[in-house]
């Protein structure tokens, strides 16, 4: 194998890495602000390709359709937690975590009807051959893709750091009660975590679309893969979350290359198994977590 | 949101109720013949269901107007499987025990006609299937009849046409759900006999949204062309992966990519793909004048009329399965019976469809040849046939 054979790997596997590690940031967030998983999170990705398709479908031009598509899943994460897991916060985790399951499923059967049974395209948003790096392809799209994901974790980690909201919401990931004893309004940051995780994962639906189409079903699969990326680099600390789903896309490629493809998935679950085992907390997690 | 709460209520009814098909209302003396229907309206292969029973009730409503079968109407009773296995054995039972059909059309996927094979056989009633997996009919039961072209057919046609354009050195890229590991089998199996050898053989998964990996293997193996083994959304990811990784190698497939959602999804990267299947993409390959081509082109211009768009592969299958129903049934002499259907249906002769010229034998119940198969290249986003 060749340095060029090589490095084709690796940028197949950073272009998968990058869409885990958008889908893994959502299942971070919620579960940073709430202490649940949400099992919806792959739906939030189906709905941005679809919403976007309908969008650019009524005549929108493909930016603001792909805006439009990233705004109207976030009302849907907000409305979701408002109508769905605002009442049942007393509830169990499990009990939540159910929910979010339940509300998974009704996302697909509304997409189903409402956009039917058959797989949906979008154009590439700037049409044309890959871009050659010293005999590496890199398609235009892969490039849109990490753009897109690098501005994300930029403004994920602004609001974090800066904003008045963002300390509200780390408060609440190290101690949900001790943030509300503090005047935090717990509520509201679930609720914006909600629509943030339903954005990220609306953008990346919207971002792989033209490459991949999308379908009503399309969230299932992504929601496994963002999830493992989750665990895999530590869920609840975002930037270990998105160094995961790149190791995870990474882990996959190479896997392909020095193993052999039908063991690609068999692959990247033996390593989180055992990352699990060694390390229960993730890759760049910290021990002392009490969630579970 | 009334349109999503419509949705909503037909989401929750669809797998509870089904639906029954509309009556015509001619000849209201006799009894109707009550033919059953087991489909995939909901679920992963909606894309397959929804397009059969389309097809289904063109055709019930054309034979009930031209008067029925021997004077008494068809009545197709339909249960959605919702893409399930243990659904589809649950209805086929349902059918049989409380509807009393004569026959099964059904079902729209392979492991769901499996699964309701054992009751079929119980109770001695036929079952016609739509769907194209080799082992519907290799596996031979006496009651299971199939109206697609298994892999067992299109495989070998596609492997010979890729030797005899002199692409000999062969990648192969499957999919690792039911239809790809059929096609693989039968792609190892028939490699050598049809003078092809397979210098790589890589699988993705259902769901995967990227293959540049598999595809960057397969360049580093130099092949002649590269055989995609794969049917939804994965088949145009290759396709375009292909493209962007500058392989100049000339792709092929078989009926897995004979859809237009492959066309839209694989855009640009479509063009000069070859794909083996059936005549429907371009009713011209029947050859005009020929008792086939007016079967084909009626029914497309049929189709059109009532649903805006061209029947696709999936329509046939089902066009096929009602028709060789509705023509044994009008062979049946004395009482009309499921034991007499299921022998009228083996004894199908030169049963002219969509999929081709059905002959059903006692050792043959899926009737087709390799020479239904022709050879499709994809340009200016449609098919066009291979020269």
């Amino acid at each position: 194998m060749d340095a060029a054979e090589f490095f084709q790997y690796v940028i197949a596997g950073l272009k998968s890495g990058s869409i885990y590690a958008l889908v893994a940031l959502g299942f971070t967030m919620v579960y940073g602000a709430t202490g649940i998983i949400n099992f919806a999170q792959g739906e939030f990705f189906m709905l941005g390709g679809v919403l976007a398709v309908w969008f650019h479908g009524l005549g929108l031009p493909l930016p603001v359709a792909g805006i439009a598509a990233v705004a109207a899943t976030a009302l849907i994460g907000i409305a979701f937690e408002r109508v769905a897991l605002r009442r049942q916060r007393s509830a169990s985790p499990l009990v939540l975590v159910i929910i979010t399951i339940g509300g998974s499923m009704v996302m697909k059967s509304l997409a189903r009807h409402l956009f039917g049974p058959d797989e949906l395209s979008l154009p590439e948003f700037t049409p044309g051959p890959s871009v050659d790096v010293a005999g590496v392809a890199v398609e235009r799209q892969a490039l849109w893709v990490w753009g897109l994901t690098i501005v994300a974790v930029l403004l994920l980690a602004w609001l974090y750091r800066r904003t008045k909201l963002g300390r509200a919401m780390r408060a609440c990931s190290i101690s949900h009660d001790a943030a509300r004893l503090m005047g935090i309004d717990t509520a509201r940051v679930a609720m914006v975590s909600f629509g943030i995780a339903a954005a990220l994962g609306a953008l990346a639906g919207f971002a792989v679309t033209p490459l991949t189409q999308t379908s009503w079903d399309a969230g299932a699969a992504i929601g496994v893969k963002g999830f493992a990326a989750a665990i895999l680099g530590g869920l609840g600390n975002p930037v270990a979350t998105v160094i995961g789903g790149l190791v995870l896309g990474l882990l996959e490629s190479l896997s392909v290359a020095f193993v052999s493809s039908t063991y690609k998935d068999v692959i990247s679950l033996v390593v989180l198994l055992v990352v699990l085992f060694v390390r229960p907390q993730g890759l760049f997690g910290t021990a002392q977590r009490g969630k579970v | 949101m009334t349109r999503a709460a419509a949705a909503l209520l037909v989401a929750v009814c669809l797998p509870v109720v089904g639906c029954s098909s509309a009556d015509t209302g001619a000849d209201e003396g006799a009894e109707p013949y009550r033919i059953g229907a087991v489909l995939s309206l909901t679920g992963s292969y909606a894309g397959l269901g929804i397009p059969e029973k389309q097809a289904i009730d063109l055709e019930v409503a054309r034979i009930n107007e031209a008067g029925g079968i021997n004077g008494r109407e068809i009545e197709v009773i339909y249960e959605d499987d919702a893409t399930d296995a243990a659904k589809a054995q649950a209805a086929a039972v349902r059918l049989i025990d409380e509807e009393g059909v004569l026959a099964i059309i059904g079902a729209s996927g392979t492991g769901h006609t499996v699964a309701m094979r054992s009751d079929a056989e119980r109770a001695g009633v036929p079952i016609v299937s739509m769907a194209g997996g080799s082992v519907i009919t290799d596996d031979f039961s006496e009651w299971v009849f199939q109206t697609p072209w298994p892999n067992r057919i299109v495989i070998p046609f596609v492997l010979k046409q890729m030797a005899a354009a002199g692409r000999t050195n062969v990648a192969l890229i499957s999919d690792t759900g039911g239809y790809g590991v059929d096609g693989r089998d039968y792609v190892l199996a028939h490699a050598q006999e049809a003078g092809v050898t397979l210098v790589a053989d890589e699988t993705f998964n259902a769901g995967d949204t990227d293959m540049s990996s598999q595809l960057t293997k397969i360049r580093a193996a130099d092949p002649d062309a590269v055989l995609i083994w794969a049917a939804g959304k994965e088949a145009a990811i290759i396709a375009r992966n292909a493209r962007q990784l500058n392989m100049q190698q000339p792709l092929y497939g078989g009926s897995g990519i004979a859809r237009q959602e492959f066309i839209d999804g694989a855009a640009e990267a479509a063009e000069g793909v070859r794909l083996g299947t059936g005549r429907i993409l371009v009713p011209e390959a029947f050859g005009e004048g020929t008792e086939a081509y007016a079967v084909a082109t009626d029914f497309i211009a049929r189709f059109e009329a009532e649903y805006g768009a061209k029947p696709d592969i999936f329509a046939g299958h089902a066009y096929d399965a009602i028709g060789l129903i509705a023509d044994a049934l009008g062979r049946i002499e004395g009482d009309v019976t499921s034991e007499a259907l299921r022998d009228a249906l083996e004894e199908t002769d030169g049963w002219v469809g969509i999929d081709g010229t059905f002959t059903y034998s006692p050792s043959d119940h899926n009737g087709l040849t390799e020479d239904e198969m022709v050879l499709y290249v994809i340009e200016g986003g449609t098919w066009r046939l291979d020269d």
